[in-house]
């Protein structure tokens, strides 16, 4: 064994370039590969983060009617009394605050958007959320203002600024048209581009007046540690519902469905590149093993004419794709850890290259990569492995050439 | 030791049936130095080929210390190669990255032989061949003479029943072919093993102790000498 294992690392050394530009090539695809996949796991991990911070906390309790026509944001499915479901899920652990969603035209000069807007309490809604720490022009909501907090893109959109006015038309909860004249107090710019480009925010007293909610909220946010697991709590706060006829609760799982599709859509693209260096592996290695088997051809006629196992003539080549596949996977790992670092660390700005993209991500400005230890083990095993795989069929061909028809190649 | 009988071998090229071989019927002896010469295409290399168990043979039937070669499978046939039998070729086959000390030791280890063993013996052939102080050359770094030289110690150094040299000087000067077979008559001489060649170098018939003459693929002569 030590002896075939010898000869393949001369072998190995015999022809220098060829293996470094074979090896190269799968290190190239490797680090693509790790590059590609950090990058898409600290996209994924950081909209994680920023769909809690921004968009729907931990899970949200709405009425069964309001969720099921949620895109619309219907207000007479509002929850007529808050305070009973606050009170059921009491000492369970979960922090909550009041909301009213609900769907409006924005006006400002002559021009108009529709939007979301978010009707929130100023005073608990920081508990969960972190809209205030993003402020980037004029103030964040104080209760009791007769303003409003607008995304970055949306104001831009708008072609408005902090202390200009606005006008919100609506319907009020009983299908009543209504106008909100409003000042702008502030403008925010969110790493999540959802918030960013197509909502407004106003405190919930002057909705619930205007809107006639009398009290009522389209939904309480809650938020509890466990949100990257949050089945089990789920099932306790269902159960502790089931006492109020008419009321749910939606994980953040099930109400970011569109960005759990493209992650897992992503995710699927991630093994597509991981196919491809298999694909680089298989070119690249069977070529080179190709040609190292038919310039070796006398070589193994002699081997095998002095008695050695076809068995062992494999393994040598078998041993020397290894060898190419441990050596393209080191420098493959090796740069593709620096590039991941880079990633984890500096990160890339794409507001830069891709502007206000949507790409289905929660993330805007620079992405970070996320460390993925699986993949970077697994890319390096699966280089290795591929490499030799790829040895098998030209080794074998050679083998079943007869012994003197090898001993004559020429 | 070798019986040969009635043996042919008939190769297929395109639709065309070459006969290599027609009938032909020897014995070899231990410890024989023998030649098989004959022109080009006479069926020289086919024969030693056979013998060597490097081929089949159309019909007929070769046995090797009374064992017949067609009733083994393809391992039986590596493993008498790897234990009974020595080769030689014309172009040396002599592995480029290996130095001479690893070509001749290669033979040793395909027989499991342990390190110390194995250190012994290759110095010790290499050396018998004239090749002190050569060990850590690569081939390349030899020229065509020292290769043979470490090539006849391969095939010597695992003690072989049989050594069977395919033109073994034909890739080289004059000289430098009568140095080897000169090493190879005194090794004969030596160790016993029995030497059969193929040529058609009038030379190297003149070293053989018997010489076969083969025209067409059938023995014409067989001519043992003092």
């Amino acid at each position: 064994m030590r002896f075939l294992i010898s000869l393949a690392w001369k072998n190995l050394s015999r022809y220098r370039r060829r293996t470094m530009i074979t090896a190269g090539a799968l290190a190239v695809g490797l680090v693509f590969f790790i590059f590609m996949d950090g990058w898409l796991q600290g996209a994924e991990r950081e909209s994680e983060r920023n769909i809690i911070w921004y968009e729907s906390g931990s899970a949200k309790v709405t009425t069964v009617e309001y969720l099921e026509d949620l895109k619309s944001m219907p207000l007479k499915h509002a929850i007529d009394d808050p305070a009973a479901v606050e009170g059921v899920l009491e000492g369970t652990g979960v922090t909550s605050t009041r909301r009213t969603v609900f769907a409006g035209e924005i006006f400002h000069g002559e021009g108009s958007l529709y939007a979301k807007v978010i009707a929130l309490d100023p005073g608990t809604d920081e508990n969960i959320y972190k809209l205030s720490e993003t402020v980037t022009q004029g103030r964040y909501l104080q209760p009791g203002d007769q303003g409003v907090l607008l995304g970055d893109w949306l104001a831009q959109d708008l072609g408005v600024e902090v202390g200009e006015e606005i006008i919100i038309r609506t319907r009020t909860r009983f299908g009543a048209f209504q106008t909100l004249d409003l000042i702008v107090t502030g403008v925010l710019n969110s790493p999540n581009p959802v918030i960013n480009k197509g909502t407004a925010f106003i405190p919930l007293s002057l909705a619930d007046e205007a809107l006639e909610m009398d009290g009522a909220v389209t939904e309480l946010t809650l938020y509890f540690p466990e949100w990257q697991n949050p089945e089990d709590k789920i099932r306790i706060i269902e159960d502790r519902l089931s006492s109020i006829p008419g009321i749910t609760v939606q994980s953040w799982k099930d109400l970011a469905q569109d960005f759990l599709m493209i992650a897992q859509a992503k995710s699927a693209g991630s093994s597509i590149l991981l196919v491809l260096v298999f694909i680089i592996a298989a070119v690249g290695i069977s070529n080179t093993m190709l040609m190292a088997v038919y310039e070796r051809v006398r070589e193994i006629g002699m081997m095998r004419a002095m008695g050695m196992k076809d068995g062992a003539i494999r393994a040598t080549f078998l041993f020397e794709a290894g060898g190419i596949g441990l050596l393209g996977a080191a420098i493959g790992v090796g740069l593709g850890v620096i590039v991941n670092w880079l990633m984890v660390t500096r990160g890339i700005n794409m507001m830069a290259l891709m502007g206000r993209m949507d790409i289905g991500y929660r993330v805007t400005g620079i992405f970070y990569g996320a460390w993925h230890p699986q993949a970077i083990v697994g890319g390096f095993v699966f280089g290795v492995i591929a490499a030799m795989l790829f040895s098998i069929i030209p080794s074998s061909r050679a083998l079943k050439m007869e012994i003197t028809d090898c001993l004559r190649y020429e | 030791m070798i019986k040969v009988e009635n043996v042919t071998k008939i190769y297929k090229v395109g639709q065309t049936a070459v006969h290599a071989l027609r009938g032909v019927t020897l014995n070899i002896e231990e410890g024989e130095f023998l030649s098989i010469a004959g022109p080009s295409g006479s069926g020289k290399t086919t024969l030693l080929n056979l013998i060597g168990c490097l081929d089949k043979a159309s019909s007929g039937e070769i046995y090797i210390s009374e064992e017949a070669v067609s009733s083994k499978n393809k391992k039986e046939l590596a493993l008498l190669r790897r234990q009974r039998l020595g080769f030689v070729f014309q172009s040396f086959n002599l592995i480029p990255v290996l130095s001479a000390y690893e070509n001749v030791s290669f033979a040793l280890s395909l027989l499991g032989i342990n390190g110390t063993q194995i250190r012994e013996r290759t110095y010790g052939i290499l050396e018998e061949v004239g090749l002190k102080g050569l060990e850590k050359r690569l081939p390349g770094e030899l020229s065509g003479g020292q290769q043979q030289r470490v090539a006849v110690a391969r095939a010597l150094i695992k003690e072989p029943d049989m050594v069977l040299a395919d033109e073994p000087t034909a890739n080289l000067d004059s000289d430098t072919g009568r140095e080897i077979l000169d090493l190879m008559v005194a090794l004969n001489q030596k160790h016993g093993t029995t030497f059969v060649f193929s040529t058609h170098d009038r030379m190297v018939m003149d070293y053989a102790h018997r010489l076969i003459l083969l025209h067409d693929g059938q023995v014409t002569a067989d001519e043992r000498r003092a």
